[in-house]
C-alpha cells in the first residue's frame, strides 16, 4: 500500500481499523526516501534503524491511537532542529557533524505524541534564503519540477511532504521560510503567532522574529500539529503563558461561517498575473460562504523589507557570534592566535549569504549607525504593526498572495540579494508584526505549479484562520499533488 | 559604493576573514542592500515609538532554579579540540 499522500487524519483512520501498523508505513516513507532523495536532496540525514525502532515500539500500542494524537505519523525535521542522537548542521559547513546533545521542545512533545522522525531535511544555510540554494549540502529541488526551487529556507522540509516522502514536517520562518515553500510546493504551511511555538533547540536565526511551524497536506493535519507542540515552556521566555485551544475539536464545529477578508490592492501590485488571477479565485470562494471583503490600507508595508533587512542581520550577527571554532562547530586548521581562530574559522566556514547578513548586521549595530539604521528600522516596525491593528478592526483577515511569483528556476535570482529578498515581500511585515500567517494552496499556474493563499490573522488567532482556511478547503476540493508523490521511484 | 577599507573594517568587527575576491563582492553586495535600506527615511517616526514584538502573557522572570544538565560529555563530543576535558586553543601568550 501507497502513504505518501495519506494525510495524519487518514493514516490514523487506517491505524484505528488496524488496516496497517506504524511500522509498515515508516518503512515505506524510508523506502520512498531511498528511491527518491538523490533526485531532490531534500533529506540530510536519515537514521532508518532509529525510526524502524520507535514505529516497531508504537506496533506494540495499536490500543493507544485514539490517546496518542500523532500516533504513527511520519515526520521530517528541517535540520537546524536539535533532536538528541540526530545532526543538526542549519545547513552550513560550520555545524558539519553536530551531534545535538538535546531535544527542541517542540520535537520532544510531538515524538511523545507518537510521531515518527524519518529524518533530518534540508535548509538553506541558519535559514537564511528564500530557495534553498544557499545549503552548504546543494540545493534541494521542487517535487512539481525539477529544474525549479522548493522554495526556502526550509526548502527539504517542503520538498519531503510534497514527494511522498513524510507525511508532515516542521520547518522555522523568519521572514517567510514556512510560508513560501509551502506555497511554492502546494502544500499547507503555519507560521503561529510570536510566542505560540517554544524556540528552544532551534538554531537562532532572529530571534524577535523565529517560530516553529508545520508543513502539511491539510490544514486540519496543521491544526493538529499544532495543538500538540504550542503552548507555555519555561525554556523560552518569549513563549507565551496561554492556554492551547484543541484546534482540531474546533474544526468540527465552526462557530463562524463568513469572513471579512481585508485587501491592499496596493500592496498587490507587480504580482504575476497567474498568481493574481488565482487569488481573485479564492476570494471569490470566501464571497460564496457568505464572507465578504474591504480595502484596507498598509501604508507601511512597503518598508517591510528595508525594516526586516536591518531587524534581521542584527539579530543574525549577534546570535551568530557563537560560531567561533572553540566550543563546537568548525575549527581552522591554520590558526595560530585565538584571534585567528575565530576569523578564520568563521571565515572559512560561513557561506556568502549568511556573511553578507552578519555584515550588514554587524555595520547596522556599529557605533554611530544605530541610531539611523537599527532604532529607526524598530520604529518603522511597530508602524508596520499598527497598519495590521487598525486593519483588523475593519475585518478578520489580511489576505494576499502568499508570494509574488510560482516555483523558479534554480540561479534565476541568485546573482542579486534584492531580487532574492523579494520573494518575501507578503511574508516578511507578518513576522515584523508578531501575528500568525497561514499559506494555503489556491491554484495552480499555466506550467502547473502550485500558488498559495496568504490568510494574515489577529496575534493568537490561530483558531479561526484554521476555521475560515478549513471551510475554504472544502469549498476548493482536494488539491492535486505532485507526480512524483503518487508512484514508486 | 563602501570603500575597500570600510568592508574591512566591518569584517574586522563581525570577526570574518574575507578573500580578496570576497572583499570586493561584499563592496558591491553589502552597498546594493544599504542603499535600498535608505527608503527608511522616509518614514516620520517619533523617538518612542519601538517595536513591542514579545506577547503580553510571555514570562520573562521566573525562579532562578538550576536544572542539571545531564548530557556532559554530548556537549564535549562536538568540541573541535579537547584537552583534560577542556576546550583547547591556541596560546595566547608567548612561550620563552
Amino acid at each position: 500500500m501507497e502513504f505518501g499522500t495519506l494525510s495524519i487524519q487518514q493514516l490514523l483512520s487506517g491505524y484505528q481499523k488496524k488496516d496497517f501498523k506504524p511500522s509498515e508505513v515508516a518503512a515505506s516513507f524510508l523506502k520512498n526516501i531511498s528511491d527518491k532523495n538523490e533526485k531532490l536532496n531534500a533529506f540530510l540525514q536519515v537514521r532508518p534503524d532509529e525510526t524502524l525502532s520507535q514505529a516497531r515500539a508504537l506496533d506494540e500500542k495499536m490500543s493507544q491511537v485514539e490517546k496518542l494524537p500523532l500516533f504513527g505519523i511520519p515526520i521530517a525535521i528541517k535540520d537546524n532542529f536539535l533532536v538528541r542522537g540526530w545532526q543538526a548542521t542549519a545547513g552550513s559547513k560550520v555545524l558539519s557533524g553536530y551531534l545535538s546533545p538535546y531535544t527542541a521542545t517542540s520535537v520532544e512533545r510531538l515524538q511523545s505524541m507518537g510521531a515518527v522522525i524519518v529524518g533530518k531535511v534540508n535548509c538553506d544555510e541558519f535559514a537564511m534564503g528564500s530557495s534553498n540554494e544557499n545549503s552548504a549540502f546543494g540545493p534541494v529541488r521542487n517535487p512539481w519540477a525539477l529544474d525549479r526551487v522548493p522554495g526556502g529556507s526550509s526548502g527539504g522540509s517542503s520538498a519531503a511532504v510534497a514527494a511522498g516522502l513524510a507525511t508532515v514536517s516542521l520547518g522555522t520562518d523568519t521572514g517567510g521560510s514556512i510560508r513560501q515553500p509551502a506555497s511554492l510546493c502546494g502544500l499547507v504551511g503555519l507560521k503561529p503567532s510570536y510566542g505560540r511555538v517554544s524556540r528552544y533547540g532551534i538554531v537562532s536565526y532572529a530571534s524577535s522574529l523565529d517560530q516553529v511551524g508545520p508543513f502539511s497536506r491539510t490544514v486540519w493535519d496543521s491544526a493538529r500539529v499544532l495543538e500538540v507542540m504550542a503552548g507555555h515552556d519555561g525554556m523560552d521566555a518569549t513563549s507565551a503563558k496561554r492556554a492551547v485551544p484543541r484546534f482540531t475539536e474546533e474544526l468540527k464545529a465552526p462557530s463562524k461561517k463568513s469572513f471579512t477578508l481585508g485587501v491592499s490592492r496596493s500592496w498587490l501590485e507587480g504580482v504575476d498575473s497567474d498568481v493574481a488571477k488565482a487569488f481573485d479565485v479564492a476570494i471569490e470562494f470566501f464571497k460564496k460562504m457568505g464572507g465578504k471583503v474591504v480595502e484596507i490600507d498598509l501604508p507601511h508595508t512597503q518598508y517591510a523589507l528595508s525594516t526586516y533587512y536591518l531587524i534581521a542581520p542584527s539579530e543574525a550577527s549577534s546570535n551568530l557570534a557563537r560560531y567561533d571554532g572553540v566550543h563546537y562547530g568548525y575549527r581552522t586548521q591554520s590558526a595560530k592566535t585565538s584571534e585567528e581562530l575565530y576569523s578564520k574559522s568563521r571565515g572559512e566556514g560561513i557561506g556568502r549569504e549568511v556573511k553578507l547578513r552578519i555584515m550588514l548586521g554587524t555595520y547596522a549595530l556599529s557605533a554611530g549607525y544605530y541610531d539611523a539604521f537599527y532604532l529607526k528600522a524598530n520604529q518603522v516596525r511597530r508602524k508596520i504593526q499598527e497598519d495590521f491593528e487598525k486593519a483588523f478592526t475593519q475585518c478578520d483577515f489580511v489576505v494576499s498572495p502568499t508570494s509574488p511569483s510560482t516555483a523558479f528556476k534554480l540561479g534565476e535570482k541568485t546573482d542579486d540579494p534584492l531580487k532574492m529578498y523579494l520573494s518575501d515581500i507578503f511574508t516578511l511585515p507578518v513576522n515584523l508584526a508578531g501575528l500568525p500567517g497561514l499559506s494555503v494552496p489556491c491554484g495552480l499556474d499555466s506550467n502547473n505549479l502550485p500558488i498559495g493563499f496568504q490568510m494574515i490573522g489577529k496575534p493568537f488567532g490561530e483558531s479561526e484562520l484554521f476555521s475560515a482556511a478549513h471551510q475554504y478547503e472544502q469549498i476548493r476540493g482536494e488539491f492535486p499533488v505532485a507526480d512524483m508523490a503518487k508512484g514508486r521511484g | 559604493m563602501l570603500s575597500r577599507e570600510e568592508v574591512l573594517k566591518i569584517a574586522k568587527l563581525a570577526r570574518l576573514t574575507l578573500t580578496e575576491d570576497e572583499i570586493g563582492f561584499y563592496q558591491k553586495q553589502l552597498t546594493r542592500v544599504l542603499d535600498h535600506i535608505q527608503d527608511l527615511n522616509q518614514v516620520p517616526t517619533e523617538k518612542e515609538a519601538f517595536v513591542q514584538h514579545v506577547p503580553h502573557d510571555a514570562e520573562p522572570f521566573r525562579e532562578d532554579v538550576a536544572v542539571p544538565f545531564t548530557n556532559h560529555d554530548g556537549l564535549m563530543k562536538n568540541a573541535p579540540a579537547v584537552e583534560n576535558n577542556c576546550f583547547l586553543l591556541p596560546a595566547i601568550m608567548e612561550q620563552n
